[in-house]
């Protein structure tokens, strides 16, 4: 026990993070989505407009690495497909030609674009030759023939950051007006006490919705998902500052702060050196449990086709375009990005759960 | 006979058969129904039809002898395929409840899309000078409640109601200039300030806009009835006054006095619930089978008021539909083709009559004046036009089975030139960024997209509603076309309202509709998307020039020469009576509107599905989907029976 008495608080919740498996395997996952989302134009193969008319509606390719007769290829490849609609059912029917064989090529040219909007270049991780027929489409293409793989990662990409934007702007919010009025106590307290259980009172779906019906449609793509991030957090903020006020009102009489507060030291030194850091952890927990809110918000709202609207593309806009009867029948990979919504969002769930139980000063490592 | 000369007629002949497949596929209205439909119906008397029979349902209902509710001679209409069998309920949805009613006017379309025929009349002529319409109603026909069909009917809904100023503050322009007498109870003749080659054409398509049973609705007309007595009748039933009332049962609005008001068609309203329409067959129509059976077949139909494609196409797909038209889609196409192979139902692919599913109008009478300087350019709407890569919105949307071209008239109408349809409908993004250079319309500030000559920013609002062809998905592609030549433009989905009220007030920038009236049956009489004479919802890009052609230069705004000059060959059309005068007029039309652009059209006749279930009988197989011919009117839907 001795040489655990000399580890910082840091190291302490981490080694009892490290014990918590799931969230583990979920921090992970998430880093692994959020690099996706932060190179999404540089790992998928195609922008997501670029159509291809000869792959229209077509189901996930395989990626092999043995051929039609067994043979092993160390570079693996697809092959070329050919599209015939039939003339009885009019379905596009997609026949592997397995005598044209497409090697994935990795850091090779493909359209061009503008990573991060700066750098123009025209590579990408994985493509088939541009030059050639072949295509890749690994998880299949939407009715425009758009491959669905490079839109699930552009469309994590706003998801998954209007998440974190909302939240920051959440936790902005929540720890000013929540910290203010627990500090400062009196009116300031009582008005933002009455303004939150307004707010809670009022359910959300409907106001989002009138909010959203509000955004001007003239308004460009980038400044719509800025609207819509401020709308979702703009009702986030109210439980977190209840939880801030509680605890800044709980602690301001806790015996290490009125010793603080004895022996001379001043407001500032006893909110940030006392007691931000006893509650921090607190609402890196809470913050980490609200993102996966933040995203079902946004999917919630594009679905019903009120937040973000083509051409923007997010997990919530991949769903709505996917929301028919026809969809679930014919071309269920058009379903994909509700995965990986029900993916991040258990990983976030964990994830908080493992933060949590790591930052809980009175859970003991024995315990766990 | 030796190799090479076998080789050779093998080559002879497989050109012929590709010749044939051509011809076939310019002929693709090729006949589908029985050629007889094209002439007047026979009547009983012609075929000898001496004993007549009736629905087992319309038995023990205390109804006259069905040789008495049926008119003196009762026209025969032969059905599709065979002789149907009495009885039986369609289930359909609300929408295609027209689509059952055989609309039943004076006169109705044939479907070959040009001729009409005579209907409630038996004949009708016009004399020489185009001025005089004589027609001679069928004797002994009688409305569904059994008072007697006459003359009386159409002169109360003509001279009393449509003519009437109280009833109507603006007559329809199509009645402007019409007077109608009776020289008896049975003969018609309508007069005309102007030779009027093509009211006949206006009263098949409109049939309901020319009678209304006068023995009901007289009881709501002033002409007839105390005001203080209507006025009490009009609270009851909640409307503000009498010419609402009347006027929503001239447009068949689905409203519970539908019920009780009598009618000509075959099926009449028997209960309007929220959600749930019954009708039932109308015990005294006017047609009978070869065999001498009154139509229809069917007794009833119960339509569900649904109005989500998603749900309809669910339904009609796993065959719970009898019938399904309007909420279906041509995307849906392959998904109704799974249902026919696994629940038995029939999808038959009709041909939109739409020239073309999108006609977007950009506003050549905009406010703004920078903008509409560049709608009015004909570079812009050409560079426009040819940026629209055509061939792959057909792969796409269409599964390559539409035709690209503009918005112009059908290929089997006498106005019809090909050049029409194909004006820079070639996809040449080369050309259309040569012509919006030339304009000046240069991307200074290298963000993709050009700006104004001023460097000021260009951006184009399009605006429109998502109804009957697949307008979103197309605008999708067009566009990234457009962006693709660097013209940077916002759509936005409204309101049906909205589109009507902002497209008369001249409001939007850019807007589409789907152009219909591209058949010989409205396009003489009406060439709306393509002379400025009418305000509609689907008219938005001349609006100005519109309403001062309709009041006479008071209003609006004076056109330029050459549209003036267009109004007046759409005048001269329509009431010229030299059939060549009228065809060069027409074309004359369609041919500046090709070299113009005012209207840029993407895929027209587009394959269209129509679900029937496996024991609905007598659909045709294929047949044009549209207003022009009230959808189903020339497919004779009383006809259609439920097998066993």
């Amino acid at each position: 026990m001795s040489e655990l008495n000399e580890l910082t608080p840091g190291q302490l919740a981490w080694l009892r993070f490290r014990r918590h498996k799931l969230a583990m395997v979920a921090g992970g996952v998430l880093i692994i989505f959020y690099l996706f989302a932060i190179f999404c134009e540089f790992i998928s193969p195609y922008t997501p407009d670029q159509r291809n008319a000869r792959a229209i509606n077509a189901p996930p390719m395989d990626i092999r690495f043995f051929d039609a007769d067994g043979q092993f290829h160390p570079r693996p490849f697809v092959y070329g497909w050919e599209l015939n609609i039939n003339e009885d059912t009019w379905m596009r029917e997609y026949q592997e030609d397995t005598s044209t064989r497409y090697d994935i090529q990795f850091f090779s040219r493909g359209e061009p674009y503008e990573f991060w909007g700066l750098i123009p270049t025209e590579r990408h991780l994985f493509t088939v030759d541009s030059e050639s027929e072949g295509y890749i489409h690994w998880f299949g293409t939407d009715s425009l023939g758009r491959d669905m793989f490079s839109r699930v990662l552009y469309g994590a990409r706003v998801s998954l950051s209007i998440g974190i934007l909302g939240v920051g702007l959440t936790l902005f919010l929540g720890v000013l007006l929540g910290g203010f009025a627990g500090y400062l106590g009196g009116v300031f307290d009582n008005v933002v006490q009455r303004i939150t259980e307004v707010l809670q009172s009022i359910p959300t779906l409907p106001l989002w919705m009138a909010l959203s019906a509000a955004l001007p449609a003239a308004w460009s793509p980038l400044a719509t998902y800025f609207g819509i991030t401020i709308i979702l957090s703009l009702f986030g903020w109210t439980t977190l500052a209840r939880q801030v006020r509680g605890r800044f009102l709980a602690m301001r009489e806790e015996d290490f702060v009125v010793a603080a507060r004895l022996v001379g030291a001043n407001d500032r030194r006893i909110i940030f050196r006392h007691m931000l850091p006893s509650f921090v952890s607190h609402i890196i927990t809470t913050a980490t449990l609200a993102v996966p809110a933040m995203i079902l918000g946004e999917t919630a709202l594009s679905f019903l086709g009120i937040g973000l609207r083509a051409p923007v593309v997010s997990w919530g806009v991949l769903l709505q375009q996917a929301q028919n009867y026809q969809v679930i029948v014919m071309t269920p990979w058009l379903l994909l990005p509700g995965a990986f919504i029900v993916i991040t969002v258990i990983a976030f769930n964990l994830l908080g759960d493992g933060l949590r139980d790591a930052a809980d000063p009175y859970s003991s490592l024995s315990k766990t | 006979m030796p190799e090479p000369l076998i080789a050779f007629t093998r080559s002879i002949m497989s050109k012929l058969a590709l010749l044939l497949c051509i011809l076939q596929s310019i002929f693709v209205y090729a006949a589908d129904y029985p050629e007889l439909w094209l002439e007047p119906a026979r009547s009983a008397a012609q075929l000898g039809i001496a004993t007549f029979t009736q629905s087992p349902f319309l038995e023990e209902q205390n109804l006259p002898p069905v040789a008495e509710r049926l008119p003196d001679n009762p026209p025969v209409i032969l059905p599709l395929d065979d002789i149907g069998t009495y009885g039986g309920t369609a289930y359909i949805i609300a929408d295609d409840i027209p689509m059952f009613f055989s609309h039943e006017g004076l006169v109705t379309i044939a479907p070959d899309l040009k001729t009409i025929l005579p209907n409630l009349a038996e004949s009708f002529s016009y004399s020489d000078d185009g001025r005089e319409l004589t027609l001679r109603l069928r004797a002994g026909l009688k409305w569904s409640d059994g008072h007697p069909l006459t003359a009386e009917d159409f002169l109360f809904t003509v001279n009393e109601l449509q003519l009437n100023t109280e009833f109507l503050p603006v007559t329809f322009r199509d009645f402007v200039g019409v007077e109608l007498r009776a020289l008896d109870e049975l003969t018609l003749v309508f007069s005309f300030e102007n030779p009027n080659p093509f009211f006949v054409n206006y009263m098949a398509q409109s049939p309901d806009l020319f009678m209304l049973p006068k023995h009901y609705f007289q009881d709501f007309h002033p002409n007839y009835t105390d005001r203080e007595v209507i006025g009490e009748r009009m609270e009851e039933m909640g409307f503000s006054n009498w010419s609402a009332f009347i006027f929503t049962s001239m447009q068949q609005r689905r409203f519970p006095d539908l019920v009780n008001q009598p009618t000509m068609r075959a099926y009449k309203a028997e209960s309007l619930t929220p959600g749930l329409f019954t009708y039932k067959r109308n015990p005294y129509y006017f047609k009978i089978d070869p065999a001498g059976q009154q139509l229809p077949y069917i007794d009833t139909i119960e339509a569900q008021d649904i109005r989500d494609n998603a749900v309809a196409t669910g339904q009609a797909s796993t065959g719970q539909l009898d019938f399904s038209g309007v909420r279906m889609q041509t995307s849906e196409i392959p998904l109704l083709k799974l249902g026919e192979r696994n629940s038995g139902i029939k999808v038959s692919i009709w041909n939109r009559i739409h020239g073309s599913d999108l006609s977007i109008q950009a506003n050549l009478n905009y406010a703004d004046e920078k903008k509409r300087k560049l709608f009015e350019d004909v570079r812009f709407r050409r560079a426009l036009s040819i940026a629209i890569d055509r061939d792959e919105m057909n792969e796409i949307i269409y599964f390559g089975r539409g035709t690209p071209r503009q918005v112009t008239v059908l290929p089997n109408s006498d106005y019809f030139e090909p050049e029409f349809a194909s004006a820079y409908t070639q996809y040449d993004p080369a050309a259309a960024n040569a012509l919006l250079d030339e304009m000046g319309l240069i991307d200074v500030n290298e963000d993709g997209f050009r700006e104004f000559a001023d460097g000021s920013q260009l951006t184009f609002a399009l605006e429109f509603v998502e109804t009957e062809t697949p307008k979103q998905v197309s605008m999708e592609l067009v566009t990234s076309y457009w962006n693709a030549v660097g013209v940077d433009i916002r759509m936005r989905i409204i309101d049906r309202n909205l589109q009507y009220a902002r497209a008369i007030a001249g409001e939007f920038e850019m807007t589409l509709w789907h152009a219909d009236r591209t058949t010989d049956i409205l396009f003489p009489i009406n060439p709306d998307f393509w002379v400025p004479r009418k305000l509609a919802a689907s008219l938005a890009h001349w609006s100005e020039w519109s309403r001062w052609y309709l009041t006479g230069g008071e209003l609006g705004e004076e056109p330029p020469p050459n549209i003036r000059q267009l109004q007046a060959w759409a005048d001269e059309m329509s009431t010229s009576m030299d059939p060549a005068r009228r065809v060069q007029l027409g074309k004359q039309i369609l041919a500046a509107n090709a070299e113009n652009v005012w209207t840029i059209g993407t895929i027209g006749m587009a394959p269209h599905p129509v679900v029937t279930s496996a024991r609905l009988k007598n659909v045709v197989d294929t047949g044009f989907w549209g207003w022009d011919i009230r959808w189903t009117m020339p497919y004779h839907p009383a006809t259609w029976y439920l097998a066993q």
